[in-house]
C-alpha cells in the first residue's frame, strides 16, 4: 500500500458514492413522491365524506396566499367538487396558540356550514392544548354544522368570554385561538363566495 | 467500560429514546442499523488493507454516508410514514459507523459484535414494546420522550438492583 493507491481509491470511492446515491435517489423519487401525495391526501381529505366529492381536491388549489384575517392567516385552500358543482372548500388557516403557531384545516360546505376542523400542525402543551392534535377529536367536532351567523358574532367565543363554546380544560389560549380562526374562516367564506366557489359554479 | 465504548454507547442513546415510541418503529430502525453496519463491514474489510492509515477516516466517512443515504432512500420507498417518524435517527447510523470504525469495533470477534447488535436490538424493541403497552393502557406520558427517559432510568435501576450481590454474613 502506498500513498498514490490510497488517493486513487479515495477518489474512486467518492465518485462511486456520489454516483450510487444519485442513481438511487433518481430511481426512488417517483415512488417517494407518490407516497407523499397519498399521505397528504389521506390527512387532508378525511374531513370530507368520500361521496361528497368526485374530483381530486389537492389538484384544485384555490388562489389564496397569506390572506390576513383579524385573528388568523389563510395559507391556502382546495376546492372539492361533485359533478362539476362545488361541494366544499378546504381552508388551511394559521393562528397563534399558547406555545406557537397552530395550523388548522377547516372544511366548509357550499352552504356555508362547517363540515369539520382538523389540526395539521401544533406545538401546544402535551395533554393540555396539545389535545387539539387528537384525531378524531370530540372538542373540534362541536363546531361541525355551525356557520358564520349560527351562532352570532358574540356566540363565537368561549363560555368564559360570554360565548357558547366550552374550552379544553387548562388550555384557554389554545381554545380561544382555534375558535377565532374557525370563525375567521367562516366569515371569509361568507364574504367571498365568488372567490372560493363562484367561478367554478358556472362551469 | 473504556472511554471509546462510552462514546459508542452514548450514540445509541438518541435512537433508543427517540425511535422507541412504538416497537415497529424501533424494529425498523434496528434493522436498518444492522443492514448498514454489515454492508459497511464487508466493504470496509475489502478497502482497509489497501489504504494508508491517514486516509482511512475519509474513506470511512464516504462509505458510511453513501450506505446510510441509500438505506434512507430505500426506507422512504418502503414506508415514508416510518421515515417521517424515525428518519432523523437513521441519519445517525452513519456517525455510528465512523465511531465504531474509530474504536476498532470491526476488529473485534464476530460473535462479540453480533452480541452487541443483538443486545441493542433487543433493548430497542423491548423498550418500544413497554412504552407502547403503557401508552395504550392510558398513561400517554410513556410515549413522549421524557417518559422514555424515565422508563429507561427505571429499567437500569431495576437491572442494577437485580444484579447487586446480596450481602453475605
Amino acid at each position: 500500500m502506498n500513498r498514490a493507491t490510497s488517493v486513487v481509491i479515495l477518489v474512486l470511492l467518492a465518485g462511486l458514492g456520489i454516483g450510487v446515491t444519485y442513481f438511487v435517489q433518481h430511481a426512488s423519487e417517483p415512488r417517494i413522491s407518490a407516497q407523499q401525495r397519498l399521505i397528504d391526501s389521506r390527512t387532508l381529505l378525511d374531513l370530507l365524506t368520500p361521496d361528497s366529492y368526485d374530483n381530486q381536491p389537492l389538484d384544485q388549489p384555490l388562489v389564496l396566499e397569506n390572506i390576513r384575517l383579524p385573528n388568523s392567516t389563510l395559507l391556502g385552500g382546495y376546492l372539492a367538487t361533485k359533478a362539476s358543482q362545488p361541494s366544499a372548500v378546504l381552508l388551511r388557516s394559521q393562528t397563534l396558540g399558547y406555545e406557537g403557531s397552530i395550523e388548522l384545516l377547516i372544511a366548509i360546505g357550499a352552504n356555508g356550514k362547517l363540515l369539520g376542523v382538523k389540526t395539521l400542525k401544533q406545538s401546544e402543551t402535551p395533554a393540555l392544548g396539545g389535545k387539539i392534535a387528537d384525531w378524531p377529536n370530540t372538542w373540534l367536532q362541536v363546531f361541525t354544522g355551525k356557520s358564520r351567523n349560527d351562532p352570532g358574532d358574540t356566540g363565537w367565543a368561549l363560555k368564559k368570554d360570554q360565548g357558547q363554546f366550552d374550552q379544553i380544560a387548562g388550555a384557554t389560549i389554545t381554545s380561544r385561538a382555534v375558535i377565532s380562526a374557525v370563525h375567521d374562516a367562516l366569515r371569509f367564506f361568507d364574504e367571498h363566495p365568488q372567490q372560493l366557489i363562484g367561478s367554478s359554479a358556472h362551469e | 467500560m473504556n472511554k471509546t465504548s462510552t462514546l459508542r454507547n452514548a450514540l445509541m442513546l438518541a435512537p433508543l429514546i427517540g425511535a422507541t415510541e412504538a416497537w415497529l418503529t424501533a424494529l425498523g430502525l434496528w434493522l436498518m442499523f444492522f443492514v448498514v453496519i454489515n454492508a459497511y463491514d464487508v466493504s470496509m474489510a475489502a478497502l482497509r488493507s489497501r489504504l494508508i492509515p491517514s486516509t482511512r477516516l475519509l474513506a470511512s466517512i464516504l462509505l458510511a454516508a453513501t450506505l446510510t443515504s441509500c438505506a434512507e432512500l430505500a426506507a422512504q420507498v418502503g414506508s415514508l410514514q416510518w421515515h417521517q417518524h424515525a428518519g432523523i435517527y437513521a441519519g445517525l447510523i452513519a456517525l455510528q459507523c465512523v465511531v465504531l470504525e474509530h474504536n476498532g469495533f470491526f476488529q473485534e470477534p464476530r460473535l462479540d459484535r453480533l452480541r452487541l447488535c443483538g443486545l441493542f436490538g433487543a433493548l430497542m424493541v423491548g423498550l418500544g414494546l413497554v412504552r407502547e403497552l403503557i401508552g395504550n393502557s392510558g398513561l400517554h406520558f410513556a410515549t413522549l420522550v421524557p417518559g422514555g427517559f424515565i422508563l429507561l432510568g427505571l429499567l437500569i435501576a431495576a437491572w442494577q438492583a437485580w444484579h447487586r450481590p446480596t450481602p453475605s454474613h
